[in-house]
């Protein structure tokens, strides 16, 4: 309201051409540059340690750099990126990312949206059930993996579990078949808490009132749940699947604490590539040509799924 | 209470963008090249060493370095750092002007640091020793030389040697004082001590490391043991897609495969356990590949234990006896650092006798000094006596720019090969064609 307020007063228009300004508008400048100065340092910020970074990253993949070259950055135009189109590591990098997201982000949002709807409703320990659902997600990424780790080992919790039952031990992380599927697990187990408390609130904020003018005119709870719940749901579902897209795609961490790209890189994410080519190979210039492109897909799918998910009304 | 709306078009684009940006600055691109730190040279000295071993880290910082700055007067500030983010902060300081003075690393990222001018050629420092001080690190110095020119003063000697469970041998009905004399001998011993569960393997009975990195070192022991070598003599071609080599890759590969397979867990990375549980440990193996820190380890972590050290192997007897080993990780001076004498200074203590030893021992590993073997240290070890004998026979990786990838390039092929994905002919054929052009490239 405020915004709209000071708007209409400092047009100008209503003024006539020859009468001296207003003390109403003399009085708007001042305001005007506060909320410049309120959205300085943010605008900063993101100049600084988001825009430029970008920029200049974009810079780099248009040049040959190793960091411990004293020759500094040198240009070889689309080099990289044309490279790129016939590297067969790339290629499988971007296969095993887009597998590692599909085998998490519907587990994760379906799962997730249950637990929810478990969560929305009033029992005793609900408040315990929701913080131990969120715990996960509070502790850091590597710290879970190196749980997980020890869960698949050998000698871990699934194995003794398995043993415990006559199955025979397996090799979770050591297999083809089985590395990526057992970090999808444990990626599934993390993302959980932070998706399931993000549709809770979605939930809360659909009102009671549709849900009771629904069940008197006789819907049950299943038309319920596809005519109130999920529209109601809609812009929460889809940030929720944009932001799990967008992190999924760039899985590191549990990879490399986990797997190390392995078995036969069955589990080398274009991230894990990218680390490999910047900070083991030194190819900076080339690490940061499959950033872009990396970027260029996970920006497009986060469009598509945006789109998908919300829809085309406006 | 109002139903959210969907989200807008703007909204839409807006969140895209936003998780796009958010995505870019989250691949971590690397900053722009800087000038050095101005540093005032005024005795001064930054040092970082890899690792994290809190015994080398005590015995560095409270021990070796006051004594240093008690010596010379000068200011020491050490780091110590995990040896995987070693090469990724050497990198980022060296780009942004903070490299230190003085660091360590392994023999491997030398050549490296030499293409690209970061070290100093420490040859005339080298020169300013006695002839006889000079003879007695005779066994380590070459594995810090890039063609021909001293880069790195290595602090240990490592290597790689059969080690095996005497008790098992006894249990098995084999005779302890008798170790395999061949690779090939190795493997028919590991038949024997191969225990299994139905078709279970629960007692490796030869177990080589399959790691990455592991599988890329078990392939270099086995192709010197068998007259084989990894490059050409001037670093510019492969040269292990050979007939030893797909020997040496069948029987690594047979190891592990087949109804008469003696080990399990291909590709499991043991050197990353702690002691106890390392598969001599544990029982999970009777013979492995290890090195002398991990042998002293495991013994002090089961004090029962009666671990003993294979000599050096030929592959089938035909061919001399080799082991993989060499130079361990060292020191190198910054070719900015503007103290560089200092820095030499500090190298120079490291690497004399008495401390030498006393690092060495510290963190359990085999001293650079033929004169060592001469210490209590080494005098009350059969571990460390068999490991300091072996190293006439130790044969390190060549140093040549690009080796880390040329290293992780024969790892990718050869863990193809042991997973059975491809004939070993054919996955040394492409190995070979991918690290002629690493090596090309590199130069």
């Amino acid at each position: 309201m405020s915004t709209s307020q000071s708007t209409l007063v400092a047009a100008p228009a209503a003024a006539p051409a020859t009468a001296p300004p207003s003390p109403r508008r003399r009085r708007v400048r001042p305001t005007r540059w506060v909320g410049v100065l309120f959205v300085l340092p943010a605008t900063v910020y993101v100049l600084v340690y988001q825009l430029v970074p970008v920029v200049y990253g974009f810079v780099l993949s248009l040049t040959e750099y190793s960091p411990l070259s004293r020759s500094g950055p040198e240009w070889v135009g689309a080099a990289n990126y044309t490279a790129l189109l016939h590297d067969p590591d790339f290629g499988q990098a971007l296969l095993v990312t887009g597998r590692y997201v599909l085998m998490v982000l519907p587990p994760t949002v379906a799962i997730a949206l249950g637990l929810a709807l478990l969560a929305a409703r009033p029992f005793r320990g609900v408040g315990v059930f929701r913080s131990a659902l969120y715990v996960p997600h509070i502790v850091s990424l590597t710290t879970v993996a190196v749980v997980w780790l020890w869960i698949y080992s050998p000698n871990g919790l699934v194995n003794e579990v398995l043993t415990t039952v006559g199955l025979a031990p397996q090799s979770w992380l050591l297999e083809q078949e089985s590395a990526l599927p057992a970090v999808a697990a444990m990626r599934v187990w993390k993302a959980l808490g932070s998706n399931m408390v993000l549709l809770l609130a979605g939930l809360q904020s659909i009102p009671g009132e549709l849900y009771e003018a629904a069940s008197t005119d006789g819907a049950g709870a299943l038309q319920r749940f596809r005519h109130i719940t999920l529209p109601g749901l809609r812009p929460i579902l889809t940030y929720v699947v944009a932001m799990d897209i967008i992190f999924l795609a760039q899985g590191f961490a549990e990879l490399f604490i986990l797997t190390g790209g392995g078995p036969l890189a069955s589990t080398t994410t274009v991230n894990y590539l990218i680390y490999t080519e910047a900070f083991q190979y030194n190819g900076f210039g080339s690490a940061s040509a499959m950033a872009f492109v990396l970027f260029a897909f996970i920006a497009a799918f986060s469009f598509l799924s945006i789109r998908g998910v919300a829809g085309r009304r406006s | 209470m109002q139903i959210p709306h969907p989200p807008t078009r703007r909204s839409v684009l807006a969140l895209t963008a936003a998780g796009a940006v958010l995505s870019l600055t989250a691949c971590g691109l690397g900053g722009p090249a800087a000038p050095q730190a101005d540093q005032s040279g005024s005795g001064e000295l930054t040092v970082w060493f890899p690792g994290t071993n809190t015994t080398e880290i005590e015995l560095v910082t409270e021990t070796i370095v006051p004594q240093f700055e008690q010596e010379t007067g000068a200011q020491v500030e050490v780091t110590f750092l995990d040896w995987p983010d070693m090469s990724t902060k050497l990198n980022a300081a060296f780009a942004g002007g903070t490299a230190p003075d003085v660091f360590g690393h392994g023999p491997a990222a030398v050549a490296d640091f030499v293409a690209n001018e970061r070290v100093v050629d420490l040859g005339p420092f080298l020169d300013q020793l006695d002839a006889a001080d000079r003879e007695d690190m005779a066994a380590a110095l070459p594995g810090g030389q890039v063609d021909g020119t001293q880069y790195l003063m290595p602090l240990s000697l490592q290597a790689n040697l059969l080690v095996y469970d005497a008790d098992a041998f006894t249990e098995a009905g084999l005779d302890p004082d008798e170790p395999p004399a061949t690779w090939v001998e190795a493997a028919e011993m590991g038949a024997e001590l191969t225990e299994r569960s139905g078709d279970r393997i629960t007692r490796s009975g030869l177990l080589l490391p399959t790691h990455p990195i592991g599988l890329q070192q078990s392939f270099a022991t086995l192709l010197y043991a068998d007259g084989g070598r990894q490059l050409s003599e001037d670093g510019t071609t492969a040269t292990f897609a050979t007939p030893e080599g797909e020997e040496v890759l069948d029987y690594i590969t047979s190891l592990f495969s087949g109804e008469d397979a003696v080990a399990t867990g291909l590709g499991r990375d043991y050197s990353t356990l702690p002691p106890s549980q390392q598969p001599l440990v544990t029982g999970d193996a009777a013979m492995m590949i290890a090195t002398a820190p991990q042998v002293q380890q495991m013994m002090a972590a089961d004090p029962d234990l009666d671990l003993r050290v294979a000599p050096p192997m030929s592959f089938d007897g035909s061919t001399d006896p080799a082991a993989f080993g060499g130079a361990g990780p060292g020191l190198m001076i910054n070719a900015d650092s503007p103290d560089q004498e200092l820095g030499w200074r500090f190298i120079e203590y490291m690497a004399s006798p008495e401390v030498a030893v006393a690092y060495t021992e510290g963190i359990g590993a085999i001293p650079m000094r033929a004169s060592a073997a001469d210490s209590g240290y080494v005098q009350e070890s059969e571990t460390l006596q068999a490991f300091l004998a072996a190293a006439p026979a130790m044969v390190p990786n060549p140093n040549v720019p690009g080796w880390v990838q040329v290293r992780d390039t024969m790892a990718q092929h050869l863990e193809r090969a042991t997973n059975g994905a491809v004939p070993a002919a054919e996955a040394l054929r492409q190995a070979a064609t991918e690290v002629d052009d690493v090596l090309a490239k590199a130069r």
